[in-house]
């Protein structure tokens, strides 16, 4: 026999969690797909409590809710990810600072004060194949390439 | 008669809204016809209602009539039923007024005729037609021109209401209302800056006298509980039925007999002392600033800026006589106060002589006509100053007279700038007798006339009022004489005198003190007559004697003005011929005028020593004028120079004093001294006197600058005074005014404009487009709504 | 109250202060050093914020739970905190297995498949698709830093703030009120839907009988949002500046 409240509790304090980490990688993070992810960790935060509420309360309730949420999380991201890619075209960079053209008349742009040089242990990443246009072979980066990591 | 009293002012006004809706498009340069035609009917009706007048009221020198008084109502302008409570009066003054109670306050438009009125009506109707008719030659072709027709019907529109109204509100109305025309027309070139300026100091410096016309408007309102000037039972409607009239019947109580009227003039009851002192120099102040008089004069001169005709009609023969008439009018209040009779009679002669000799050395040609007008009009004062019928009647027929003539002048003047390009100054042109002859001897006949030489109008006038004088100065010599001519009059005069208590008096004077004082007015009457007689003269020598000389402005075609000018001229100077000669010999003037006025009836006739005296005066002063400046002009120049004190500069001129020891005496001491070897000692003693010369030098420079020829020249500095006294601290307080305004009002005002938007530039900074600063915003305030929600705030 | 002799306030105070300047020190900013430091906070105040919470009851739901709970928030953490993007994603599609977890744990079979279906099966591959088109290489220096000191600090605590909230008002319910929630809760336990047997079954009888209108509309706005994504990518003609970095050239290199 579960205690059913300290169920609840615990379901809603991660729910919380999930909630507020979402809510910080949205207002940190510069990336725009990133901050998209963590908008959509912040669905994941409602859905949890909401099921969580759903089986205090013991109905379909929450569970509906989550479906369409599930369901308006998928829509939404269709027309993120589109959007994204748009913006993507104009400026040639994920940056969401570089969109900044609704600020007041007269206020001065944001720039980055100093962009600090990635120190050569860090420059380990993970890279992807370009999609849809032909890989170029960089002659210098052909052999660097073959020890890099693929993900 | 009522039709008549409304068409001589409605023609003007229906011809002045014709001119101003049809003037600029559809009647264009046929602008003159509304405003000739109405004048010329408003004067066939002014000359049939003066004809009814005089039918009505017979003119018999001598015999006691009652004075014949027509006033009908329009309609009412304003009626408050029980607006006022009238308590009853003391039994000082209180004759004819009855018991206090509830009053209406009611001001009708009415108008009135009687024979000061009707007199009034047919001079300016007339002088102001002929006037008119000049302008259309004299205007032609001025952008302005149908403005100028709109404008000059305005006026005579306005100036017949005022001398036609019967009450004093009305009078005040109609007294603005000239003004306004004034100033439209002074400043009728109003891209000409002096123009404008003129008008301006016009308007303001009237703004003065009429300030004091309103306090006396209203010390008579709550003295007298009532501004008309007639008994409301007088009155007749203008038309419809006799129950418009009947309205004050039907409310029950009886209004205080008018200001003016019969029954209260019949009853001598009006305030004298302190208070009718009071009323008398407050509607002497107001007389003061139309009629251009002494503290107030300053203004005349330059509304010379105005067009010819306008200076003619307005400042010389009609509005400017408003002064004289409003005293006229108000004679009975005059009569109340020996102390305001003593006041106008000084300030008019004053006047009289003060600006008599600033005319003597201004060249402007107009200039001098207008200084001779104020002059003029300081004689009328002087006249009315006496408060005797004789003086009374004499003021008013100077008036008459003068109207005739100076507007006659004027037009002469205005005939000569016509020909020369409008050029004014008297030394860029003379001997214009044989280029214009139609206006030279017109212009003649209007100098002969100011000047006074016997039988033109002028004379006879200015020869009454100074008579009058001489009898106020002097009556017992005249009461001898009157007993001596026509004993059968000191009946009726003692009776009047002893109807009539002896006014209180106010001013600490005696009637000895009193006596004198109107004696030195008549010597400066005497005087200001001299003076008349040379300006006048020098005008006219200057301007039509002499080489021929035409300044280059006139071009080629300095020629006499066309007919619809000279007719004009001709017309005026008949009147200036003989109008007076008319009235003198059937001496109608006067009578016809005295039944309106509290006085008993008085034989007229002609101070034959002081006519001769003053004819003498006059052709002396031509003859001095004549002698200047027909003759060798190396005499004015060495008379101007004496009157300059030349001499005195010369002496504040250190050069000419070094230069002194060249003479003969001083080089000798100088040479002996030197000779027995003090020549030190005279250089020294030569430098001291240089030193003393140079000390005196500043208070004699002083004396230069204020020489009579400056003084005269410069106007007696009056402008100069006014503009230190009363121009620069206004401006100064208006300087302060402003800084404070601009920087203090507007400066808390700007900064309560200034706060929002400075809070708004810091909430501004938070506005820099970037998504996430947004949501962090968002983010912050969604926890703290939910920290007062935890915290138990807000239920 | 006394704020700090109450030991659960203290913790709490605690947990939050450890959890935003651990979250802080984890987020990017351009270097790596405090990367430990806030890796311990952050897991100090995990703990102590787990410890703050009432024991459910029975063994072996509540290891489960532990397990899930931190497997979640440390993937959470790391989704935020990783400098690739490509990394994010799939730290993201771990909290997505283990929020699916928790669904089966709260009795939701089918959301926790579907979770893992719909999102991390296709809207996280969607996600890489993109990442790929548009950023197929290494770390852009926006991925290095974030918005600064300060309003990283802030975003961090108002996120940590909003936990502590909820735990302060969890812990601090009226005993008596839990207790009967409790006893009507396990009234509910025996005869409720949930739990029962035929769960597909009753969950699709829920779905197209109640909320049998919302599915059409649902699935309307899935169309709707399938032609508007294709609408607004067909738009851009000029592939320029995407093409330039696709090519190693865009206007951040250059």
């Amino acid at each position: 026999m579960l205690n059913e409240v300290a169920v609840l509790q615990n379901y809603l304090v991660i729910g919380a969690v999930l909630f507020a980490v979402g809510l910080i990688g949205f207002i940190v993070r510069r990336n725009m797909i990133v901050m998209f992810l963590c908008a959509e960790m912040m669905l994941q935060g409602v859905s949890v409590t909401l099921v969580a509420f759903g089986r205090y309360h013991n109905n379909w309730g929450g569970q509906m809710l989550v479906l369409f949420i599930i369901t308006v999380a998928a829509c939404e991201a269709g027309i993120a990810l589109a959007l994204i890619l748009m913006l993507f075209k104009k400026s040639g960079k994920l940056d969401i600072a570089f969109w900044q053209d609704m600020r007041e008349a007269g206020q001065p742009p944001f720039v980055d004060r100093a962009i600090p040089e990635e120190r050569a242990e860090e420059r380990v990443w993970p890279r992807l194949t370009p999609a849809g246009i032909e890989p170029q072979v960089d002659e210098v980066e052909k052999e660097e390439r073959l020890h890099r990591s693929r993900v | 008669m009522s039709t008549l009293l409304m068409l001589i002012p409605g023609l003007p006004l229906a011809a002045a809204i014709v001119t101003a809706v049809f003037g600029p498009r559809v009647l264009r340069s046929q602008s003159h016809w509304p405003t000739v035609l109405a004048l010329i009917g408003s004067f066939a009706c002014s000359a049939a209602l003066l004809y009814q007048i005089s039918r009505q009221q017979p003119v018999e020198p001598g015999v006691e009539t009652k004075g014949f008084e027509y006033v009908c109502r329009i309609w009412t302008w304003a009626n408050i039923a029980g607006a006022y409570d009238q308590p009853p009066q003391p039994g000082e003054t209180p004759q004819s007024v009855v018991a206090g109670g509830r009053r209406d306050f009611r001001i009708d438009v009415t108008l009135r005729a009687d024979a000061l009125t009707g007199i009034m009506l047919a001079m300016v109707t007339f002088v102001s037609s002929l006037v008119a008719i000049f302008a259309v030659g004299y205007m032609h072709g001025d952008r302005g021109y149908w403005r100028f027709f709109s404008y000059i019907s305005l006026f005579v529109f306005s100036m017949t209401m005022l001398v036609s109204v019967s009450n004093f509100v009305l009078l005040y109305v109609f007294w603005e209302a000239v003004g306004v025309c004034s100033y439209l027309l002074i400043g009728f070139w109003y891209h000409k800056p002096e123009a404008a300026a003129a008008g301006k100091k016009a308007f303001l410096v009237n703004r003065v006298g009429d300030f004091g016309f309103a306090l006396a408007l209203f010390l008579i309102w709550t003295n007298y509980y009532t501004l008309n000037f007639h008994d409301e039972s007088s009155v007749k409607p203008a038309f419809g039925s006799a129950a418009v009239a009947s309205g004050a019947a039907e409310s029950g109580n009886t209004p205080p007999p008018g200001v003016l009227s019969p029954s209260r003039i019949e009853a001598n009851d009006y305030y004298g002392g302190a208070l009718g002192l009071a009323i008398c120099l407050l509607l002497l102040l107001g007389a003061c600033g139309k009629s251009a008089q002494f503290p107030l004069h300053v203004w005349l001169p330059d509304a010379m800026e105005g067009p010819t005709p306008v200076s003619a009609l307005i400042h010389a023969a009609t509005m400017v006589t408003a002064g004289v008439y409003m005293v006229t009018r108000c004679t009975p209040l005059f009569l109340a106060s020996p102390d305001a009779q003593l006041v106008v009679a000084v300030i008019g002669g004053f006047t009289a002589l003060l600006a008599g000799l600033i005319a003597l050395t201004q060249y402007d040609l107009k200039r001098v006509l207008a200084y001779s007008t104020i002059s003029q009009l300081g004689y009328m004062f002087l006249g009315l100053g006496t408060c005797t019928l004789a003086g009374i009647t004499a003021g008013m027929f100077h008036l008459f007279t003068h109207a005739f003539f100076k507007a006659l002048l004027f037009l002469g003047a205005g005939s000569v700038m016509h020909a020369m390009g409008h050029v004014i100054d008297m030394r860029r042109f003379s001997g214009l007798r044989k280029i214009m002859p139609v206006t030279h001897f017109t212009f003649l006949a209007g100098c002969l006339a100011l000047a006074g030489v016997f039988p033109l109008s002028g004379f006879w006038s200015k020869d009454a009022i100074v008579a009058a004088v001489h009898e106020k100065a002097y009556p017992a010599a005249h009461e001898s004489m009157a007993g001596a001519h026509a004993p059968a009059n000191e009946e009726s005069d003692d009776a009047a005198s002893h109807a009539r208590p002896t006014p209180e008096t106010v001013l600490p004077l005696t009637d000895d003190q009193r006596a004198t004082i109107y004696g030195c007015l008549f010597y400066a009457a005497l005087f200001t007559a001299f003076l008349t007689a040379v300006y006048t003269f020098r005008a006219f020598f200057m301007t039509f004697y002499g080489p021929e000389r035409v300044p280059h402005e006139a071009g080629h075609h300095a020629h006499e003005s066309p007919q619809v000018m000279c007719v004009p001229l001709a017309v005026l100077a008949a009147g200036a011929i003989f109008v007076g000669l008319y009235f003198e010999f059937t001496g109608s003037f006067a009578g016809f005028l005295q039944p309106l006025l509290p006085f008993a009836p008085h034989a007229h006739e002609i101070n034959l020593p002081i006519a001769v005296t003053s004819t003498l005066i006059a052709v002396s002063g031509i003859g001095l004028a004549g002698h200047l400046y027909l003759g060798d002009a190396r005499e004015v120049q060495w008379l101007t120079s004496l009157l300059r004190f030349d001499w005195m500069a010369r002496l504040a001129d250190a050069g000419w004093v070094a230069r002194l020891k060249q003479l003969g005496p001083v080089a000798a001491v100088n040479r002996a001294a030197r000779a027995v070897g003090l020549g030190l000692l005279a250089t020294l003693v030569g430098y001291v006197l240089l030193l003393v010369v140079l000390i005196l030098a500043a208070p004699l420079l002083i004396c230069h600058y204020f020489s009579p020829y400056r003084l005269s020249y410069h106007k007696f500095f009056f402008d100069e005074i006014y503009g230190a006294l009363v121009v620069w601290p206004l401006r100064a307080l208006a300087a302060v005014s402003f800084w404070f305004d601009r920087w203090i009002v507007d400066g808390l005002v700007n900064f309560c404009g200034r706060v929002p938007p400075a809070v708004g530039t810091l909430m501004r900074s938070l506005q820099m487009g970037l998504v996430q600063f947004y949501a962090l915003a968002m983010v912050l305030g969604v926890l703290i709504l939910i920290a007062a929600r935890m915290f138990g705030l807000g239920g | 109250m006394n704020w700090f002799g109450d030991v659960k306030t203290v913790c709490l105070l605690a947990a939050i202060v450890t959890g935003a300047l651990g979250i802080w020190l984890l987020l990017p900013r351009g270097n790596r050093r405090g990367q430990i430091a806030g890796t311990l906070l952050a897991a100090v105040s995990l703990g102590l914020l787990m410890s703050l919470l009432p024991m459910m009851g029975a063994w072996v739901s509540q290891v489960l739970f532990w397990i899930l709970a931190i497997a979640t928030a440390v993937a959470a953490v790391a989704t935020i905190s990783m400098r690739s993007p490509v990394y994010s994603a799939i730290w993201f599609g771990l909290t997505l297995l283990t929020t699916a977890g928790l669904f089966l744990l709260q009795g939701a079979q089918f959301l926790g498949v579907a979770t893992i279906v719909v999102y991390a099966g296709a809207i996280l591959v969607t996600f890489l698709f993109v990442l790929m088109l548009a950023q197929p290489q290494g770390h852009e220096y926006y991925d290095r830093i974030s918005w600064g000191t300060l309003p990283t600090a802030f975003a961090a605590l108002a996120g940590v703030l909003i936990v502590g909230g909820l735990t302060y008002m969890l812990t601090n319910l009226d005993a008596t009120a839990v207790n009967e929630s409790i006893a009507s809760a396990a009234v509910h336990q025996g005869d409720g839907e949930i739990f029962a047997d035929q769960h597909m079954a009753k969950l699709g009888g829920e779905l197209f009988s109640r909320h049998l209108i919302s599915v059409e509309v649902a699935g309307t706005l899935l169309l709707v949002a399938l032609v508007g994504a294709v609408a607004i990518v067909i738009q851009g003609k000029e592939p320029r500046a995407s093409t330039a970095a696709l090519r190693g050239g865009g206007p951040s290199d250059a």
